[in-house]
Order: C-alpha cells, then sequence, then structure tokens
C-alpha cells in the first residue's frame, strides 16, 4: 500500500484514472517507467487470466479492424499484465500481443524489416531445434503421433518383403519414428523386410544426421536398410523425387506437415499459371467429376479427360474453382494435385497427423480466437507437467508455441505456414484425392495408451472417433492421426 | 474355444461333466489366459490353443452383461453362505454338508461350443468374430480391460483388476526387470523396447544438445512428471490456504477490532435523507448504504479521523484480498460507468468538476455522471437494454456451480477452463431480456439466493474460505461485467469507439482501483481519502454482519419490486451494484435510490 501510496504521490495528474480514456493513450511515464502498481501484482491469478482473455480478444478486434490507437491501448494494458514467466494466462497473453504488435507492425514494413531482419534461409536457429526437442521430450503428443503412425505402417505392411516409407518431413519429423519401426519391423513373426526410407526436409544436415543414425541402427538390427534423403520443401517436391519402385508397398508417413502446403496455395494464387504436376494415374481416372480441378492441371490427355473436363466446368461454373469444391474447402489447388500424386503412388498406407485446430481461417479474429484456444491448451499441458521455471518450458513456449503463434496472427500470405486445419477438412481433402480411410486399430489404441500411462500424467487423452485418433488435452483435442489407404474408385 | 481340446481327455477319464470340466479349465487356463492381453506370450500347451477371438464358426455366440461378467460367486450355500461361481460347485459343495444334491449330467457327448463376446461395444471382443471361447476368458477379458483396477502391487505400485494376475505379477515382481540406461525400470519386455526406441534418441540428441535434457526426458517418460504436478500442485493448495488464512486474519481485524462501532457514528452522522429511496426500504440496512454517502463537509471530517484511527489503517493496509475484493468490485463498477462516461465525452469535465466541488465517493459521482449522461443518446442505448441484469441473472447460477466446483477440484484454473469461462460470459451476453425474469424469480428462492446468504453471512463471521468464495464470486461478476462491456460494444452497433471503450475500460477500472474509489478524482488527496472511505465501506460490511446480510437480501427484494417504479438504467446499478458485494452495497443501494429520486 505504502509503495502504492509513493507512486501515486509521485505522480502528477496525468497519473490520474481519467487515463483510461483510451483516446489519450497512458502515459509512458507514469505507465511504463514506474513500477507496476502493487494491486496487479495483487491480482488473483483469474481475474487476471479473464481480464487478459477479455483485453486480447479486445486488442484482436481492434487489430483486425485496424484501429491502431486502440489496438496500442490494449496493447498496453495487456503488457502490465502479461509475464512470459507468469502464469498459464500471462505466459500465453505475451506471446499473443506480441504477435499482435508484429501484425500492427507489418503495416510499416520499413519499420518492421529494421526490426526483425528476415532470417537467413539457412538453418533454423538452433533453439528452434531444441524447443522441438524439448516439446517431443515434455509432451507426449509427437511420441503418440509417431507410435500410432508406426503401428497403422506396420499393420499395413504385414507380410510384405519390401517395403518403402516415405516421411514427408517437417520440422516434428524426427528419426526416433523410424528407430522404433526398424525395431518393430525387426520383432515382425515373418521376418524384417527390406526397407527403403525417404525422408524429405529443407536441411541436408538434418537428412545426414538421421541417415547415420538409422543406418546405424539397422545395421545393428540386421535389417537390410536402405535411406534415401531429398532435400526439398514440401511446396516444391516432386513426386518423382520419391523414387517409388513399381513392386515396392508404399507407406507415407506425415506428421504435423501437411498444412505447410495449404500456404503454397496462397502463395502460388498469386502467381498465375500453375506448375505442371506429373501426371498422376488419377487422370486416368476421370469419373470422378470433383476432380476436375486436378485433371484441369494435369491435362494432357485423352479425349475422355477433355469431355470429362468439359462437363465438369459445365457442371460447376467455371469461374469459381473455390465454390465448385462443394465441400466448403478453401481452394488449394496446389495440396490437392499433391496428394492426389501422393495418391498416384498407390500407398498401402498414409498416416497423416495435423494438429486439430482451425487456423486457416480468413479473418483475424476467427484465427486469433481458435489459436487462443488451442495454444492455451498447450500451455496448460507444460503447467501441468513442467515446473514453471524450467529453462525447457520457456523454451518451448517461446521457439515452439510463440513462433507459431505468430505466423499464425502476423502473417498473411505465403508466409503464413501454420494453417492448421480441422480433421474435418482433412479428410475432405484426403478424399477428394482418392484415398479412402483406413481405421486405425485396437492395437495402435493400446499402444498410445501405454505410452500415456508411462507419462503417468492424468489430463493427456486418446479419443477415437471413426477410425481417427485424437489426441487431447482433457476434453480438448489437440491432435488428430488418421490413417489412408489407396482406394479406387 | 481356450482349451476345449486340451481338455477332452477328461471327459473320459474323471467325469462328464462339462461344468465341472470348466472348473478344471479354469485353474489350467489361469496361466494362460493372460495372453488375452499379450498374444505373444501363448503359454506352451501341448494343443496350440487358438489365438483369442478366433471363435469356431459354428459356436453359439453369447452376450452376457457387464453386471453378470463381473458377478463372483453367485451361488450361495444355504448353510454356510459360502458363495461359488457355478451351480455344480456349489452342488458338490452341499454333498459336504449332507444336503441333497444333483450335478447335471452331461446330456450328450458333442457340447454345444459356445463363445463369448464382450459387451463393451467399442471392445474388438464385442464383435461376434472375435468372441473369446471361455467363460472365464472372457470375464477375464472384461475385468482386465473394462473394470477398475483394483488389485495393487505392493512393491511396484502396478494394478491389475483381476486378482490371479496380480498373484503372477508379484511372483515375478522385481525379479525379472528391464532397466534403461537412463534408470528406469521396466518389468516388460515389450514396454522397455517401446521405450528404448526413444530413449535411444534421446542418448544421441543429448549427445549433441549438452543440456542435461536427457534425464528430464527419461525421468518424465517414467512417473516423475506426475510428482512433479503434484508438487506443483500441493503448493497452490498451501498457497490457498495461506490466503484464506489471511483473510481470516483480516476479517478479526476488520470484525474483531471493532470496527463496527466506529462505523456507527459515521454512519449516524451521515445524511441520508436526500438519497431517500422512493419506496420505503425493506430493511434498515438501507441506512447503511446510504451512510457512505455522506454529506460532504462530514465526509472529510471522518476520514481525517479516520486516518488517525488505527484498526482501519491497519485494515488499510491489509494485503492482497482486502484490496482484491474491493478492486474486484470498484472495477466492475468503475467499467459499468465509464462505458457510459466515454460515450459522452461531454461528461468528462463533469465528472471532474462534481470530484472536485463535492469530493463525493465514487456512487454519487456516478450518479451526477448518469445525470449528465442522460442527454447523449449513446449512454441512453447504452442502458436502454436489459442486458446488465440480464447478464447477471444468467451468470449467477451456473457461475455459482462452476465456482463450487472449481473450489474443491482445482487450485487455480488453467487457462483453458479460463477461456471456457470467458466463453460462458461472452455467449450469455447474447441472452434475451427473458433471462431478466430469470433473475427476479430466482432471487428471492432456489441456491443462489441462500448461497448468497450463505457467503455473506459467512463473511461477517469471520470465515476465511467464505470470504475467499465470496471473492471469487466477485471476480466472476467482474468479469462478467468486462465480458459484457465488451459484448456491448458488439450489440451497440459495433462501433469502434465503443468497442474501444469497453476494452480499456476493463483495465481502466483496474487502474482507479489502485486508488480505492478515488478513480475519478484527479487530486492526489481526494484518491488516498476515497481510498480510505472505500476501506471504511468495506471494514463496516465486514463488521456490520447480519444486517448487511439482510440487506444484501433486501436489495435483491428491492430491484425486484423496483422493476417498475425506477428508470432502467438505475435499476441495474441496483442490480449489478447489489449483487457485486457487500462492500459496495452502501453505495449501491444509494445509488439506486439516487436514481428514483433523480
Amino acid at each position: 500500500m505504502g509503495g502504492m501510496v509513493q507512486d501515486e504521490g509521485s505522480s502528477s495528474v496525468t497519473s490520474s484514472p481519467m487515463q483510461c480514456f483510451p483516446l489519450i493513450p497512458l502515459s509512458p511515464a507514469a505507465q511504463l517507467m514506474s513500477p507496476p502498481v502493487p494491486w496487479l501484482r495483487e491480482l488473483k491469478s483469474d481475474e487476471r487470466g479473464l481480464c487478459l482473455i477479455h483485453l486480447l480478444h479486445n486488442c484482436a478486434s481492434h487489430v483486425a479492424a485496424g484501429q491502431l490507437e486502440h489496438a496500442n491501448a490494449c496493447l498496453e494494458h495487456i503488457s502490465l499484465l502479461a509475464a512470459p514467466d507468469g502464469d498459464t494466462m500471462q505466459r500465453i497473453a505475451s506471446h499473443f500481443t506480441e504477435a499482435l504488435a508484429r501484425r500492427v507492425l507489418r503495416s510499416w514494413p520499413g519499420l518492421y524489416r529494421a526490426l526483425h531482419p528476415p532470417a537467413a534461409p539457412g538453418r533454423p536457429p538452433p533453439d528452434a531445434l531444441l524447443a522441438r526437442r524439448h516439446f517431443f521430450d515434455l509432451c507426449p503428443f509427437v511420441r503418440l503421433a509417431f507410435v500410432v503412425s508406426n503401428q497403422a505402417i506396420l499393420e499395413a505392411m504385414e507380410g510384405e518383403r519390401v517395403v518403402h516409407v516415405v516421411d514427408l518431413g517437417g520440422p516434428a519429423s524426427d528419426a526416433a519414428q523410424w528407430a522404433a519401426l526398424l525395431q518393430a519391423l525387426r520383432a515382425r513373426p515373418e521376418g524384417p523386410p527390406h526397407l527403403r526410407l525417404t525422408v524429405v526436409h529443407d536441411h541436408k544436415e538434418f537428412l545426414d544426421l538421421t541417415a547415420v543414425r538409422l543406418t546405424e541402427e539397422a545395421e545393428r538390427l540386421d535389417i537390410p536398410f536402405q535411406f534415401h534423403p531429398v532435400v526439398a520443401r514440401l511446396d516444391n517436391l516432386d513426386v518423382e523425387m520419391l523414387r517409388v519402385k513399381t513392386g515396392e508397398a508404399v507407406a507415407i508417413s506425415s506428421v504435423l506437415q501437411l498444412h505447410t502446403l495449404l500456404a503454397a496455395d496462397d502463395a502460388a494464387a498469386a502467381v498465375a499459371g500453375h506448375r505442371r504436376k506429373t501426371p498422376s494415374p488419377l487422370a486416368k481416372n476421370p469419373s470422378m467429376a470433383q476432380l476436375h480441378r486436378i485433371v484441369q492441371m494435369n491435362y494432357q490427355g485423352t479425349l475422355g479427360e477433355l469431355l470429362e473436363k468439359d462437363h465438369a466446368n459445365g457442371r460447376s461454373p467455371s469461374q469459381d474453382s473455390a465454390s465448385s469444391s462443394s465441400l466448403a474447402l478453401a481452394p488449394s489447388p496446389k495440396t490437392e494435385c499433391f496428394l492426389a500424386s501422393l495418391w498416384g503412388l498407390s500407398p498401402k498406407v498414409m498416416v497423416v497427423t495435423e494438429q486439430e485446430s482451425n487456423h486457416n481461417a480468413p479473418t483475424l479474429t476467427a484465427r486469433f480466437m481458435e489459436a487462443l484456444n488451442f495454444y492455451a491448451a498447450l500451455f496448460d499441458c507444460l503447467e501441468s507437467t513442467v515446473p514453471r521455471m524450467s529453462v525447457e518450458r520457456a523454451r518451448i513456449e517461446k521457439m515452439l508455441f510463440g513462433e507459431e503463434i505468430k505466423n499464425i496472427i502476423a502473417c498473411e500470405g505465403g508466409e503464413r505456414r501454420e494453417r492448421h486445419e480441422k480433421l474435418e477438412k482433412w479428410v475432405q481433402r484426403q478424399e477428394l484425392a482418392g484415398f479412402r480411410r483406413l481405421p486405425l486399430s485396437y492395437l495402435a489404441m493400446l499402444q498410445a495408451r501405454r505410452l500415456l500411462q508411462s507419462y503417468g500424467c492424468e489430463g493427456y487423452k486418446v479419443r477415437e472417433e471413426d477410425g481417427c485418433f485424437f489426441f487431447c488435452w482433457h476434453d480438448r483435442p489437440l491432435f488428430s492421426v488418421s490413417a489412408w489407404r489407396f482406394g479406387r474408385f | 474355444m481356450a482349451s476345449t481340446s486340451s481338455t477332452v481327455p477328461f471327459y473320459g477319464s474323471i467325469r462328464e461333466e462339462d461344468e465341472h470340466n470348466q472348473m478344471k479349465q479354469q485353474q489350467s487356463a489361469s496361466t494362460p489366459t493372460s495372453s488375452t492381453a499379450a498374444p505373444q506370450t501363448t503359454a506352451p500347451v501341448k494343443k496350440k490353443r487358438n489365438l483369442p477371438g478366433n471363435p469356431n464358426p459354428d459356436a453359439e455366440v453369447i452376450a452376457l452383461s457387464p453386471k453378470t461378467l463381473m458377478a463372483t460367486n453367485r451361488f450361495i450355500c444355504e448353510v454356510c453362505n459360502k458363495g461359488f461361481q457355478r451351480e455344480q460347485n456349489l452342488q458338490l459343495h452341499r454333498r459336504g454338508h449332507n444336503l441333497p444334491w444333483k450335478l447335471r449330467q452331461k446330456t450328450t457327448k458333442e457340447v454345444q461350443r459356445r463363445v463369448y463376446v464382450c459387451p463393451e461395444s467399442t471392445c474388438v471382443h464385442h464383435d461376434p468374430s472375435r468372441a473369446l471361447g471361455d467363460l472365464t476368458g472372457i470375464k477375464k477379458h472384461f475385468c482386465r480391460k473394462h473394470g477398475e483396477k483394483k488389485w495393487k502391487c505392493d512393491k511396484c505400485s502396478k494394478r491389475y483388476a483381476v486378482q490371479s494376475d496380480l498373484k503372477a505379477h508379484s511372483k515375478t515382481c522385481g525379479t525379472r526387470e528391464y532397466r534403461c540406461d537412463c534408470g528406469t525400470l521396466f518389468s516388460r519386455r515389450d514396454s522397455f523396447i517401446t521405450h528404448r526406441a526413444f530413449c535411444d534418441a534421446l542418448a544421441q540428441e543429448s549427445a549433441r544438445i549438452p543440456t542435461g535434457l536427457s534425464t528430464i526426458g527419461s525421468h518424465l517418460f517414467g512417473n516423475s512428471s506426475m510428482a512433479l504436478g503434484l508438487s506443483q500442485e500441493n503448493s497452490q493448495i498451501t498457497s490457498l490456504q495461506d490466503q484464506s488464512h489471511q483473510s481470516s486474519n483480516i476479517l478479526r481485524l476488520g470484525g474483531g477490532s471493532g470496527s463496527g462501532s466506529h462505523f456507527d457514528p459515521l454512519i449516524s452522522s451521515s445524511n441520508p435523507s436526500p438519497f431517500r429511496p422512493p419506496q420505503p426500504p425493506p430493511s434498515s440496512a438501507f441506512f447503511l448504504g446510504g451512510g457512505s454517502n455522506q454529506d460532504f463537509d462530514e465526509e472529510t471530517r471522518s476520514h481525517h479521523s479516520l486516518l488517525q484511527n488505527k484498526p482501519f489503517h491497519g485494515l488499510m493496509q491489509l494485503p492482497d484480498l482486502q484490496s482484491r475484493t474491493t478492486a474486484s468490485s470498484s472495477a466492475a463498477a468503475a467499467n459499468l460507468f465509464n462505458l457510459n462516461f466515454f460515450s459522452n465525452s461531454s461528461s468528462t469535465s463533469s465528472i471532474n468538476t462534481s470530484n472536485i466541488t463535492s469530493n463525493q465517493n465514487n456512487h454519487l459521482m456516478i450518479s451526477d455522471q448518469f445525470s449528465s449522461g442522460n442527454g447523449s443518446t449513446e449512454s441512453t442505448t447504452l442502458f436502454s437494454g436489459n442486458f446488465m441484469s440480464d447478464h447477471m441473472a444468467a451468470g449467477m447460477p451456473s457461475l455459482f456451480n462452476t465456482s463450487m466446483r472449481n473450489e474443491s477440484s482445482l487450485p487455480q484454473m488453467s487457462a483453458t477452463a479460463l477461456l471456457q469461462k470467458a466463453a460462458q460470459m461472452g455467449s450469455t451476453t447474447s441472452g434475451g431480456s427473458s433471462l431478466l425474469q430469470g433473475f427476479s424469480s430466482a432471487s428471492p428462492s432456489g441456491a443462489k439466493n441462500t448461497s448468497f446468504q450463505a457467503i455473506f453471512g459467512g463473511g461477517s463471521n469471520g470465515s476465511g474460505d467464505v470470504l475467499r468464495f465470496q471473492m471469487e464470486n466477485e471476480t466472476r461478476l467482474q468479469h462478467l461485467m468486462n465480458s459484457l462491456a465488451n459484448g456491448n460494444a458488439g450489440l451497440f452497433g459495433g462501433s469502434g469507439g465503443v468497442a474501444a471503450f469497453g476494452g480499456n475500460c476493463t483495465t481502466g477500472g483496474h487502474e482507479q482501483e489502485a486508488g480505492g474509489f478515488g478513480g475519478f478524482n484527479s487530486g492526489l488527496c481526494n484518491m488516498d481519502e476515497a481510498r480510505f472511505q472505500h476501506n471504511i465501506s468495506s471494514a463496516g460490511s465486514l463488521g456490520g454482519s447480519d444486517r448487511l446480510t439482510r440487506d444484501f437480501l433486501g436489495v435483491g427484494n428491492m430491484v425486484r419490486s423496483m422493476g417498475g417504479g425506477v428508470s432502467q438504467r438505475e435499476q441495474h446499478h441496483g442490480i449489478d451494484m447489489s449483487s457485486m458485494d457487500p462492500e459496495m452495497k452502501s453505495g449501491s443501494s444509494s445509488q439506486s435510490f439516487d436514481g428514483g429520486t433523480l
């Protein structure tokens, strides 16, 4: 109290609470320089949390509406309450405000670039890699995804002698998954197959490390193994680069990676004219009118295809390739094309792990709210398992969650790569591409449960729905895993 | 069919009783039954055992209810009350008592094969094609997979649903274990291998990353994370306890120091007459309420005297709890008024002047503000709807429920829970005016009312817990207000300006609260004084126990009755404030009366 009185004493009339009039920005002298008022510190965590949520929401709508004055005032208020090392809500708020601030700052590209020079397009900062590692260690989600994916692959590859596994890579990709698969294949009753592993990754270094590690492991386990690195980003990956040979049983695994394709779509939308992809076998199958877009893109074909295309275009007005998908999907020709070309590899199984949240809404506020809810649950996971002062936790929050949040909130266009979408959307896309759902097995569920048991934390759950799994934090699904198989129409 | 083939010799040699047979079968099957869980550990029986869930296609499929499956010893001996799982066994037992007994004779050579499906619809063995071959098997399966694990190993705390599993485990527990380099122990090879797959990764990575991370990871893989979480929770709990302890101290200070008596003169010195309500107050506490709207010179004088008054001084210095209660309420109030206030920019000056000239307390000032804000269209729209009270009405019952629950389970709300709460509050904002009825009808009856009474009654009795509870409650109310303010912005045509005010006022309110009720005062000393005054009023409410309780309820009634008589916006204040908190009551009641007279 004494401090408070002093504080008031030291500030003149400007510190009058009239400042809360939002058009008069808080005088920096009174608010930012002086130590925060004690009552702020004394606010109960719940109160502060609700207050922060409210402020964040307001701030987001101001930013969305371009009312920078108001947004600024909100940010100023939040800054008094938020703290990257405080309770969960404070931490969340500090990351979301940073994201919002960045977004605001982006309207002055000069300023923005001066403050945030574009990162060199090389390795991601080592801290980001570390954060990934910590996330892998401290939260069960990635491990769960690996375990379930591997189980699905294992089951689909039962009895196969030559197995080709394609890992679509991405930052969550990890050699651990394949080491585990090697172990599991080794234990097959019919003996291990010949395994060829293709990993797509944009960093050669990562691929080299993975290669060394897995080759050693395979040697140890005495499994015929071949590692095939593909240095590429998913959005410019040509399926030919995967070098799938006939006779191989193909399995495709994507862990938290497919959504990056959606960004490419956005970017590509600006660039007129799509690059031609290799003709997929899909194009030979013109019976699906809904695939007409793919057909269009792959178009090099027969009269029948031409007719089909005309038919499709006639049925759905050609001016809106967006609404013609009729599935409420945003137009994502690139993604669809890519999936269709994967389908063309006739994989026996394709396992897709994705974030179960829609961070690809067109409006900022919708995205913001979704992201807030999603990351709140993730922060809660950490809160309940990792002590607050943990360096690892701070790193995950800053370098992984924080970066994703920034990307979701602050970026637009091709730069916005974290376009997580819910399973329902992926189901539509996969089915559009010709995949059929492959229900995940009970055994996979058992393995997932066992893994969770070994974590010994109550909050994590695995839920099954229509043969797909959701990894939940309490009741909130955070990640989805679905398995797909090549199916003919 | 698990071991029908293997037990075939029994038919000839011992007795031709299939039930008895089953008993044997059960004994012999007790070891291999674990193979239902882990098919790879198929016991080395002479004849190869069928894989679980590959029944003979012509077998009769039997679906038993979970109750039957869980039932043990359904057949009771009437002599010694011993229970048996099978009737045949009971019959054999009866023979020992010299009671009449009868064993069912096997009728045909060919036993009708039976297979059993699991009643759990999500289970693979629910499907008749994966039915299990024997009754014991399905029972154990059901227990293991869908039952409670009530048998715990004393050594390693592993739990089992089937007692025999525990027995089997306890034979090997501690003898056969797999130890990973990271120190984690496993009793089963497969889980060890699963672990190794990841632990290897850890070892590899940690070689690259020198953070000592691998230990963390591996520990996490084991059980230590639970311990972590627990210890954290514990600390939270203790902190809560601390808090409540504190609060009880506060109460002791407030009440025990005889603050009530200090207030009496203050109250009596006040002149409530200008604020007399249009209707006779339902309880005397309204006078108490009016008391804080003192004559101005009187008030200043009392401030000075209070400054030297030790108990109050102490009270004022009381840490968070006290200030927080007041904080939340005042902030909420401020929000409300700020909204109005900001919509009418001209009222800025009027407030200032009113403050300066009259040195009123906040509530009075607000009423001024309202009178000045009256002319502006925005302010009227702002308060034309019933949403304020609606909101309260909608929020209250649910809040009570949730707060109760949270209280018991979570020491601190998680961000997810907070977001849910925020969303709830947001959704209640959009509720229709019918909610108002909900409030008025609900307030005199039902749990809500009693809980209020409990809160305030308890608070005045000095129970820290209750006070804390009350505080939380107030917080919620406050946030209801905030979200309301926010929601309103949308409601009112979504004009950006209003929205901004809604948002900013929230914290604006908090800032004000730093200065107690001096929120609108520009002068320094005014702020201090107002804060003192605020503390007084709160202390008063804490001290003057019974009357307040009645008062509160009275206000509730009052609110309802005022519905027709008083113009709507004042009614809002009545509702918000009265339900906000007892400390504010003085102000609130005066406000509503104020409004009535205006």
